[in-house]
């Protein structure tokens, strides 16, 4: 070999080992993470019977949270009032970082270490956070109250093959209508709005290529499509029957949506030009509330009449905000985590959180308060609720799957003049591959 | 063994094993006691005979590695067959991690690396004694120490420059390409996931995804990539060369009043951050952007055109925009070349009566294309794998049922490979196409650098 | 020439030259209408107007309201615009030493395995990029230089294989004449004297060149920047940070304080990159022919 080269390999080699000699060192999880776990099992399964009392010291650290960015302060504040409650977790640092719903699970999944040791996330994500072991079990104590206090459809969106792993935060993942009262006239049919948005050179916005505002169709027109996981959080089968005549129906209705000059893909208010009317959820009630003004309404999705003659109400996905425990090396610490997650979902923090940012809660006292029932928007959502399917677990291909599905509306792969086979082909094999990510 | 890379005769490498072999072999029987006590404690026979700085560099060395070997690399190496057995498992409510695949993996490719570096350390040692022994016999004198640590800053100095970064490009380039090779042949995604989940070797299988053509297969989709990757990088060098060259001529025309004015304005394309500009772009030509919302206002338009959800306008707009990025680099290039054309070539030119086109086929374009030939490879290879345009405009969308892989209509390799590893966590197959990625690149290389004239004929235009 | 030239000879230079002129006026025009807009939209209040999309470019109405809010305690623009300028900075200054380094080692010594050498970095460098990610990851994790480390952690990795781009320097350095070295070799002078006493003074436009493009990248850099600092809003960059404010949907309306904060970030770089254009030009030339 060539001697030169080798002698500043060489020279390489020797700090690289001491480097990567204080890396195993200094970082205690990556020690831990080596030794056998049986021997730190046995080592370890004295102390943990002996945790229950009520004094222990609870030890110190940090713990780090993530919220989305615009409840942040919020978090702050009741972080602090969460310490000054409870004295005994003093000894812990929590520090809050504003990583959104969106961002969360990947960067959970990408280092579960590094991650946040509490987070918020969209219940979409959960059988994803469960198998790449992101979520800790609910702690046994709080089971209990987290299943009583909160809707029953939240609860099912925080439980994978029974075991609940997340404590639920809002019941307002959904969509509904806003709609501008001196434009649309008529908001419970799909038709007319169009017509109103067509007649007043205005746009009415629908995401119509995401997985989740899609269901609004197919599950409007009886369609199916959910998935059964096991206890790991994987995909065990899928009951989905999208290539049907049903179907079909569907999503031609999605491509006469495509066709008018008055629709618009997108579901973000903020992001939307010359607005009349959009299906959306309440994160964005502010932001409609100031581009209508006097002309804010909300409304359950409209109905549409189908290709069949049929007329169909839209119905779509419920869905609901969680709050998730990552697993921890640290028994104290996963007890402080705990809760601090039972606080931060409760019925007091969940009605000042919509008093803050107006999100709905899921805690069933606090949605029988006046302010919240007095909410155009949630009552709006509230209306939708009975039409749509709560959200259950779906593979994270899913949903690019739809997109692409959506996508092929949009480019104009089919059209108008699409035969019906034309489109049963695209959803067979729509169908095929969402039952190829079961099992 | 050395001098045979550098000399241009290349022996089989049996051969120079061989040889290093009968030396070594020699150097032991013959040696005296100090050499063989150099085989075992390094560096002894240099610090017995007073080069004591050689003979402590191997010292250390040695120690290092024992050091490394017994407090660290060892434990590794053991588990590298397997990538780990112990499970995750709870102990109560406490999470107990076991093996972690990923730092087994990599550690244990960095031992292996440095044990092989050690072997060539023993071997430089002997070499080393050997040498000393013979200049001693021949009554020779061995360098001073001060010497010897000064020939660092002199003959040596190429060592002592390129030592820090020969480092960096190990640690931070060497090391996580052999670990991403090798992850290629591993289940790791996100159902293997380090620390809760072990991976293991899977052979194949990654390789064998990669070109089945079911309907959920990746090979179709690759293909489908992998041909707009080529076709993208074709039209974005040309296109952007030639459409470069021109604007650079035209700046150039005789008569032409405020040259540096133009040009600085469009060198402001490479001054913003693109991150800035063309994220601005992206929603200019939205669904809801400006254009759309002129078009509309002016009633040229009913209904916005979707730019960036047709597939093929998406690719055109992704071109025509990669224009806007790419013609100011090649401008400024074409600017300072155009100059260096021996003004006596048109003179003869214009003797002869060619007319300014012919002018620039017969001179400039020959001439610019000699010259510009690495160039035009590197942007090519540079396009191949251009992230930024692509990923800023359309993040690779718009999607279709038709491609798996989460793959869009707009996606290089590259951008796949992005979005796999974030989006995904597919690290197994992201390997595989970064693999595919090298390849790529590697063949176009080596067929276009065979082509260049520049390559074939060195004294070629002068 | 221009005399030997006949009238009509003139009058047609002068009508081509019209052409080029309406050329070169339309080719501005497109140059600069995206940083128009950019400008326009950042002086859009999201406050009193609004923040999203509009179809109009003009605002209704000045406003500071955009740049004051970057100012403001509700983000840490001012400490992401620090990162940036701190690993900028260190960037720049560290990649042109190695840079030059390795160029000097390469172009004037010749040892044993430098072809090797040089083929081994060529092959290198056609792996992509972002091939690495998860593993630099790793790596910057066991020495602690992610999230609350990123910063330092991000001038290691871009620092760490910059060695590998020393194709334009080494090319400057092969055109300094080697007699210049051997002269004050005979003078006794050692390498090192040489290299640091007489190859970088008269490399001034390299070095310039040099650290000018390492100081640019780091502004553009939001793939591995936001791969190694998630979490941790005080570690962003600019770039990492306010991609955010156009492709996640928790920040809506924040389109025109993107804009704003482009501006911030554009408006220095642009100007440096000005100042030194000229060296820029001879550097992306040279490179160029060098290949």
């Amino acid at each position: 070999m060539n001697r030169k080269l080798v002698s500043a390999l060489l020279a390489g080699a020797m700090v690289t080992g001491l480097l990567a000699g204080c890396g195993s060192s200094g970082s205690g999880s990556t020690a831990a993470s080596t030794a056998p776990a049986s021997e730190a099992a046995a080592s370890e399964a004295a102390p943990a019977s002996e945790a229950a009392p009520a004094d222990v010291d609870y030890g110190s650290g940090d713990i780090k949270v993530w919220v989305a960015d615009n409840v942040v302060d919020f978090t702050n504040q009741q972080v602090a009032a969460f310490k000054e409650a409870n004295p005994q977790f003093a000894g812990w640092n929590v520090s809050v970082e504003p990583v959104g719903e969106g961002d969360a699970a990947g960067n959970m999944i990408t280092d579960v270490e590094a991650g946040a040791d509490i987070y918020g996330f969209a219940q979409d994500q959960i059988a994803r956070l469960v198998s790449a072991g992101a979520l800790e079990e609910v702690a046994p104590e709080n089971v209990e109250a987290v299943k009583s206090q909160n809707d029953a459809g939240s609860v099912g969106a925080a439980t994978v093959g029974g075991t609940l792993y997340a404590y639920p935060l809002t019941s307002d993942n959904g969509y509904f209508l806003y709609y501008d009262k001196s434009v649309v006239t008529d908001p419970s049919d799909l038709d007319q709005i169009l017509a109103d948005c067509e007649a007043a050179g205005k746009n009415f916005y629908m995401e119509i290529n995401s997985g989740w505002y899609q269901t609004a169709f197919f599950f409007g027109t009886g369609c199916n499509l959910s998935y059964e996981t096991d206890d790991a959080g994987n995909f065990t089968s899928a009951n989905v029957d999208y290539a049907s005549d049903k179907g079909v129906v569907a999503m031609k209705e999605m491509i006469r949506l495509q066709s008018s000059p008055a629709f618009q893909n997108g579901s973000a208010a903020g992001e939307a030009t010359n607005l009349a009317a959009i299906v959306d959820g309440t994160w964005d009630s502010a932001t409609v509330q100031e581009l209508f003004g006097e002309n804010y309404a909300c409304a359950k999705l409209p109905s549409f009449t189908g290709s069949d003659g049929q007329t169909y109400q839209m119905s779509g996905f419920g869905g609901f905000k969680l709050l998730g425990v990552k697993p921890q090396q640290d028994e104290n610490k996963l007890a402080v985590c705990d809760a601090l997650a039972a606080y931060l979902s409760g019925e007091e923090v969940q009605l000042a959180r919509y008093d803050a940012v107006g999100w709905g809660p899921s805690n069933m006292n606090a949605q029988q308060s006046d302010a919240v029932k007095a909410d155009v928007a949630l009552s709006a959502l509230a209306e939708q609720l009975q039409y749509t399917i709560p959200q259950g677990q779906y593979p994270g291909d899913y949903w690019s799957l739809a997109t692409g599905l959506g996508d092929d509306v949009r480019q104009g792969n089919l059209t108008t003049d699409s035969t019906d086979e034309e489109i049963l082909a695209v959803l067979q094999t729509f169908q095929d591959t969402c039952i190829s990510y079961a099992g | 063994m050395a001098r045979v890379h550098g000399s241009k005769i290349k022996k089989p490498w049996t051969r120079i094993l061989g040889e290093n072999l009968a030396e070594i072999g020699a150097t032991v029987a013959t040696g005296d006691w100090k050499t063989k006590v150099s085989c075992l404690i390094l560096g002894f026979g240099p610090i017995m005979r007073g080069q004591v700085a050689k003979g402590l560099i191997f010292l250390l060395l040695e120690v290092a590695f024992i050091a490394y070997m017994a407090g660290f690399g060892a434990e590794y190496l053991s588990k590298f067959s397997t990538l780990g057995t112990v499970a995750t498992q709870k102990v109560g409510r406490k999470t107990v991690y076991g093996d972690n695949s990923f730092l087994i993996l990599l550690f244990g490719i960095l031992t292996i690396i440095i044990i092989a570096l050690f072997i060539l350390v023993w071997r430089m040692n002997l070499r080393e004694n050997y040498v000393e022994e013979k200049l001693l016999k021949e009554g020779k004198h061995l360098p001073a120490n001060r010497k010897f640590l000064a020939s660092f800053l002199d003959e040596n100095f190429d060592k002592t420059l390129l030592a820090l970064p020969c480092l960096g490009i190990f640690v931070f380039t060497v090391l996580p390409i052999i670990f991403m090779i090798c992850v290629a042949f591993t289940n790791y995604d996100k159902n293997h996931q380090s620390p809760t989940n072990l991976f293991t070797w899977v052979g194949l299988a990654n390789f064998r995804s990669l070109f089945s053509f079911g309907s959920n297969g990746f090979g179709s989709t690759f293909l489908t990539v992998l041909l707009w990757t080529l076709i993208w990088a074709f039209f974005a060098t040309f296109i952007d060369y030639f459409l470069g060259l021109a604007v650079a001529l035209l700046i150039n025309k005789k008569g032409i009043k405020f040259k540096k004015l133009w040009r600085t304005i469009l060198v402001l394309t490479i001054a913003v951050p693109q991150f800035v500009s063309l994220l601005y772009i992206m929603k200019m030509f939205g669904n809801d952007g400006i254009v759309n919302g002129y078009l509309m206002k002016w009633g040229w338009i009913s209904s916005p055109i979707p730019f960036w959800t047709n597939p093929t306008l998406a690719k055109v707009m992704i071109v025509v925009i990669n224009i806007w990025v790419g013609i100011p680099y090649m401008m400024l290039i074409a600017t300072g070349l155009l100059m260096n054309i021996p003004e006596d070539l048109y003179e003869s030119a214009r003797m002869d009566g060619a007319n300014p086109v012919q002018m620039f086929f017969k001179i400039t374009l020959p001439y610019m294309l000699f010259v510009t030939g690495p160039f035009l490879l590197t942007s090519f290879t540079g396009n191949l794998n251009n992230f930024n345009v692509i990923y800023l405009l359309t993040q690779g969308r718009p999607q279709s049922v038709k491609l798996t892989g989460n793959a869009g209509y707009t996606d290089l390799l590259v951008t796949w490979l992005y979005k796999m590893t974030v989006n995904d966590t597919n690290y197994k197959m992201a390997a595989v196409i970064g693999i595919m990625v090298f390849l790529v690149t590697a063949v176009v290389s080596l067929v276009v650098y065979n082509m260049l004239p520049s390559v074939k004929d060195e004294e070629g235009f002068q | 020439m221009k005399e030997k030239n006949t009238g009509s000879m003139s009058r047609n230079r002068a009508i081509s030259n019209f052409f080029a002129y309406i050329v070169l006026v339309l080719i501005s025009i497109i140059w600069l209408f995206p940083f128009f807009g950019l400008i326009m939209q950042s002086f859009r209040s999201y406050k009193s107007e609004y923040g999203g999309m509009v179809d109009y470019i003009v605002p209704k109405r000045f406003s500071l309201d955009n740049y004051r809010f970057l100012f403001t305690k509700e983000t840490n623009f001012t400490q992401w615009y620090l990162n940036t300028v701190i690993i900028a900075v260190a960037v720049a200054i560290l990649q042109t030493i190695i840079v030059l380094c390795v160029s000097y080692a390469l172009s004037r010594m010749r040892f044993k395995g430098r072809e090797l050498l040089m083929r081994f970095w060529l092959i290198l460098g056609m792996f992509p990029g972002f091939l690495t990610m998860i593993c630099l990851y790793f790596l910057l994790k066991q020495l602690g230089l992610t999230q609350a480390g990123a910063v330092p952690g991000l001038i290691l990795v871009n620092v760490a294989s910059c060695g590998m781009g020393y194709y334009v320097c080494k090319g400057y350095f092969d055109t300094i004449p080697k007699a210049l070295d051997e002269a004050a070799r005979i003078d006794g002078a050692t390498r090192a004297q040489i290299f640091i006493q007489m190859i970088i003074p008269l490399s001034k436009p390299i070095v310039i060149y040099t650290a000018l493009v390492a100081f640019m990248a780091p502004w553009c850099d939001y793939i591995f920047a936001s791969y190694v600092a998630f979490g941790h809003d005080k570690s962003y960059n600019v770039a990492v940070a306010m991609t955010r404010w156009v492709w996640t949907n928790d920040y809506q309306g924040y389109f025109t304080r993107f804009c704003a904060g482009g501006i911030l970030v554009a408006v220095p770089v642009t100007i440096l990159f000005m100042c030194l254009q000229k060296y820029y030009v001879e550097g992306v030339t040279g490179g160029a022919v060098k290949g």
